[in-house]
Order: C-alpha cells, then structure tokens, then sequence
C-alpha cells in the first residue's frame, strides 16, 4: 500500500487527456455549427494527437536528449534521454498544424463574406 | 551539376518562394518561371530514367544521414515512372495555363505559385523513403489544393474549400495518428525498416494502424465513403485546377495507399478490401455521374469511378492487375486532363456549367468539341484509344483470378460511362443551339496542350509498347518489397534494432 507508482500515474494522466483532447476536438468538429468553433476543434485535435506523440518518445526518468556534456555527465549518471525523434516530428507537426489553421481561418473569412454568415447549417450553395 | 532526385523537391519549392521577388523584375516571369522550372524537371526525368536503366533504383541520401537514421529518396521504376508521368503532366498544364488571368498578374502569381507547390508535395509524396517525410509532403500537397480550390472569390470556392479543407484535416488526422501508432511499435520511420520490422507488431495494432492508414489515404484518393470533397472541390476549383487534381494529387493519394498496403503491412486479406471498396467506389459514382447535370460535377465523379477500378486492380495484386492498374493512373491522367480541359472550354461562359446548354456546340466550337469526343471515346474504353488497353488487362487479370463477378461488374458499369459520356457528346453534335451562348475561344496555350494529349492518347492506343515496357518494370518493382528493402537499407547491421 506504500508504494504509489506516481509515473504509472503520471502516464495515465498524460495518455488520458491526450485522448480527451482528440475526442473534445472531435465533438467540435463533428457537433458545432459554428465555423470559428469548427477549425478550433481541429487544433484542439491535433494538440491530443501532438501530446500523445510526446508521451510515447518519454522514457520514465530520461532527460532531455542533448548531446553536451551536461548531458553526458547524466548519461554516466545512469539516467537515460527521452526518444528526440517524437519531439522533433511534433514541432513539425505544430508548424503544419498552424499553417492548416490559418488557411481555414482565412476560408472561413471568405466563407463569411460571401455568404454573411458563419454557421454551416446557413451556407447550403453546395450540397454537403 | 550532379543530377538527383533531390531536384524534383527543391527546385519547384524554391521557384515558388522566389516568384514574388522575381516578378518585381518582369511580371511576366510568373508566366514563364513555372515552365522552365517543369522543363528542368523533365529533363532530370529523361536523365534519371536513363540512369534507371543503367544502375538500377537510386536511392538519395540528405544531408549525409544513411538509411533508416536520414530522410532519402527513392527513385526506383516504380516511383520514377509516377514522378516522370507528374511532371510531364504538370508540364502540359501549364501550357495549358500560360495565358491564366492574363490581365491581371497578382492572382496569377499566386495560382502558379501554389501549382509549384503541388508539384513539389505530389512528386515528393511519390519520391520520399520516410514516412513522416511523407506526411509533411501530403500536408504540403493539401495546403495548396485547399487554397486552389478555393481560388475564385465569385464561386461557391470557399465553401467547396473549407470542406476540402474540413475533410483533409481528418485525413492527416488519421494518417498523423497511424504514424505515432506505428513508431510507438516499430520504433522508426524508414519506410523500408518498417517494412523489415512489420512482422514484430502483434496483429490487433497492425490493423488498427492499417484502418488508420487506409481511412487517412482512402480520403485523397477518393475512395467511396470519403470522398465527399472531390466532386465540389473540382466543379469550384478553376479548370486547369481540376486537371491537376486528377493528374496529381489523386494519384500521390491511391500511391500513398497503395505503398502502404503493398510495402509497409503484408496482412494477406487486405487485398479483398480493397477490391470490396472498389467495387463500391465504382457502382457508386458512376451511378451518382449519371444524374449530374453540372459537366464538372460528372466529370469529377467520373474520375471518383476509375479510382475505384484502380483499387480493384491493386486489390487483385497480380503482377498484371497491377501492370494494369499503372496503365490505368496513365491513362486516366492524360484522358481525364483532356476531358477536363476541353470540358472547362464547354461551360467557359456558363456560370452553373450545366450540360445543357452545351447543345449544338459541335458546330460552334468544333476543336474543342473534337478533343471532349475523343476524351469520351478514350475514357470508356473503346478500341483505337489509351482506355482499352488498361481497361483490357484489368479485365484479362481478373479472369485470371477467376473473378468472373467483377468482369461483369466492370463491363456493366462501363455501359453507364458510356450512357453519360454519350449524352454530353450527343448533345453537343445533334442538340438544337441554345439561344444566346457566348463562345469562348481557346488560347493557343489551351490547344496546344489539348493536342499533345490527344496524340498521346492516340499514339498510346496504337502503340501500347512504347509505355508497357516502363509500366511492367514499375510494377514489377511494386511487387518486389524485398528488393525494395534491399536498396534502400544496403547493410542491415545489427546496431538498429529495436530498444523498447
């Protein structure tokens, strides 16, 4: 009883809201009629999926994965580094993520122009 | 300078950056940089084939990172052939192009600059060896085709855009998603160490990242129930746009589709899928092809149909089918160009692009009219024309596999092409001349580029050798995942095995 495993814990938490995350951003995506609402969801999404990516690279009590001798001295210390692939794929993944944001933000601008208003249930010029 | 396939990446994206400062100089150099840059391109096409021929598949290491540690591409018969078919394709639409918004260079700009995007994500899907490569060029290919699709302010673009946009998101999504899934097990992003690796994975989470793959990719290439964009995204999109989706970007998505399934998983069944969704995709849209009356809208579902026939013929996995199948993504790229372009001429002046009041145009347009008919006859499969031939050695590999249901399924289907696509030509030649349509005369850009495609699909007809040959080595390297491996990874050392 006196050992709480904090990491199973901690991996647990971190998983869990990485799957709340994508499944709020779902329910904006698939329930909101807002377009605003809409593109937010899809970031929401991609933050999860961003989040559950960097919680696989993490490897229990790792440090940070750079070579210096800062970190060599750790290494000797018998601590290991975390996965840096995870890490530098999620920072691509935020750029892409960001750009794909702007270019909705931008279509539903136009969206809202063309048609004066913002709500999906509103815009019926093509079938969706 | 050193040839490589670096070339295909890196200088259409660094045209596209530099288009704004060039045309500052001479506006017409947004005109003329795209084309010089795709004649490069074909030029290092025609010079890496040869090398093909010589050495066997190259392989392009970046920045010095071997194998499964670096990005690299692979420029094998298979991937040059698609690269070289883009190219040219891409090529031949921007004659097609050249005189777009001719007034006005601003819009243009930026239409040809987001082409050169395109360009440089479909060729890059086609061309990269990593799989998270893959995905930024798949983002890199949807980005632009959002932006084009929504290129009009005066159309229903950035509705049929945001839904572009809206499905795609899920798309990368999903393949984002299967990406993570598939490190977390296999622990790397080499597309051939994955597929060295594959055999570790326990099955439940192989195919929960192959639905992943398959959900993400079925999405650009059209597969039925997710191909909800395409037909809005071509009927809004400007006409030498719609080529490019056909030409391009579809066939970076069933290649996607099709490298995943074939060199990535070998879970046996999955080839039965694919013929099953195939199938549905077909009977599908060419059913839903049937009651458009927007040329656009037909045409686009049309296309949706010969991706469900390429499915089919990728599903039944024999090395003809697959021959067949790359006949079919040829064929289908330089019929459905055609049939785009001309088609686009039709409707010029005609803001719902409705069919009919394309009556009587036979006699007004006679050219343009010429090249839709023969685009028809060719796309349906007739004799003298491109068509037949995939079509023919799909049909002889399903007979083949003694799948006799799907022969009749194919030929039925064909009847309901023929059905539409002769309404449309029929009523161009034998319709009574609706009052009051303005014609539209095609730029000479247009005709040329409208000509060199039918004289392929013509020469193609009459000579399938001159193409076969290439299709057969592509795919027999399809086929041959081991060889695939082989290249790509020269020395499989022990140092990369898995840690975890």
């Amino acid at each position: 009883m006196s050992s709480i495993d904090y990491n199973q814990i901690m991996s647990i938490g971190i998983y869990g809201s990485a799957i709340g995350l994508i499944l709020i951003g779902l329910y904006a995506v698939l329930m909101k009629k807002h377009l605003t609402k809409i593109v937010i969801g899809l970031s929401i999404i991609d933050a999860g999926i961003h989040l559950l990516f960097v919680a696989i690279g993490y490897i229990d009590n790792g440090t940070a994965p750079i070579f210096s001798p800062k970190g060599l001295e750790m290494m000797a210390a018998g601590k290991t580094m975390v996965d840096p692939v995870p890490q530098a794929l999620v920072l691509t993944a935020i750029v892409i993520g960001f750009g794909v944001t702007a270019v909705a933000l931008s279509l539903v601008i136009r969206l809202y122009r063309h048609n004066k208003t913002a709500r999906i249930d509103q815009i019926k010029s093509l079938k969706w | 300078m050193v040839i490589s396939p670096v070339h295909y990446v890196a200088v259409p994206l660094l045209a596209a950056f530099l288009m704004p400062l060039l045309s500052k100089i001479n506006r017409e150099f947004v005109r003329i940089i795209p084309g010089l840059v795709l004649i490069y391109l074909g030029y290092v096409s025609v010079t890496l084939m040869n090398q093909l021929a010589e050495t066997g598949t190259i392989v392009e290491t970046i920045a010095g990172w071997s194998a499964p540690f670096g990005i690299n591409l692979v420029f094998s018969p298979f991937t040059g052939f698609l690269a070289s078919m883009m190219t040219a394709m891409a090529f031949i639409i921007w004659i097609y192009s050249y005189r777009f918004k001719k007034v006005d260079s601003e819009p243009a700009q930026r239409f040809y600059i987001l082409q050169m995007m395109l360009v440089t994500g479909t060729i890059g899907i086609v061309l990269t060896g990593d799989i998270f490569n893959f995905f930024v060029f798949m983002e890199i290919t949807a980005i632009s085709a959002y932006a084009l699709t929504a290129f009009y302010r005066h159309r229903d673009g950035a509705e049929a855009g945001f839904k572009y946009l809206l499905i795609g998101s899920f798309a990368s999504t999903f393949i984002l998603l299967a990406i993570v899934l598939l490190y977390s097990q296999v622990g790397t992003l080499n597309m051939a160490e994955i597929a060295q690796r594959m055999h570790t994975v326990p099955m439940p989470m192989k195919v929960s990242i192959l639905i992943l793959f398959l959900v993400g990719l079925g999405i650009e290439a059209e597969m039925f129930p997710l191909n909800g964009w395409a037909p809005d995204a071509y009927s809004q999109a400007p006409g030498p746009v719609g080529v490019t989706f056909a030409a391009l970007v579809v066939k970076a998505g069933v290649y996607g589709l099709i490298r995943v399934v074939y060199t990535l998983f070998d879970i046996p069944s999955v080839g039965e899928f694919l013929i099953i969704m195939g199938a549905v995709t077909l009977v599908i849209s060419e059913v839903a092809a049937l009651k458009q009356t927007n040329i656009k809208r037909m045409l686009a579902y049309s296309s949706i149909g010969q991706m469900g026939v390429v499915l089919i013929a990728f599903g039944i996995g024999t090395t003809e089918a697959v021959f067949g199948a790359l006949f079919l993504m040829f064929n289908h790229a330089i019929i459905k160009g055609l049939l785009f372009m001309s088609g686009s001429y039709l409707v010029y002046n005609n803001p719902e692009k409705e069919i009919k009041y394309l009556s009587g145009y036979g006699m007004k347009m006679p050219v343009i009219s010429l090249f839709f008919s023969l685009g028809a006859l060719a796309i349906v499969g007739l004799p003298p024309f491109a068509g037949f031939w995939s079509k023919l050695y799909i049909l002889m590999s399903a007979a083949d596999s003694s799948l006799y249901g799907l022969i009749a399924l194919i030929l039925a289907v064909s009847i309901i092409e023929i059905v539409y696509y002769f309404r449309v030509v029929g009523r161009l030649y034998f319709g009574k001349p609706a009052e009051g349509s303005i014609m539209h005369k095609a730029t000479p850009g247009g005709i040329i580029a409208m000509s060199i495609l039918s004289i392929t699909i013509l020469v193609v007809g009459f000579y399938p050798d001159i193409i076969s040959s290439y299709i057969h080595n592509a795919a027999e390297a399809l086929l041959d995942k081991a060889q695939y491996i082989e290249n790509v990874l020269p020395s499989v050392n022990d140092l990369t095995q898995i840690q975890n």
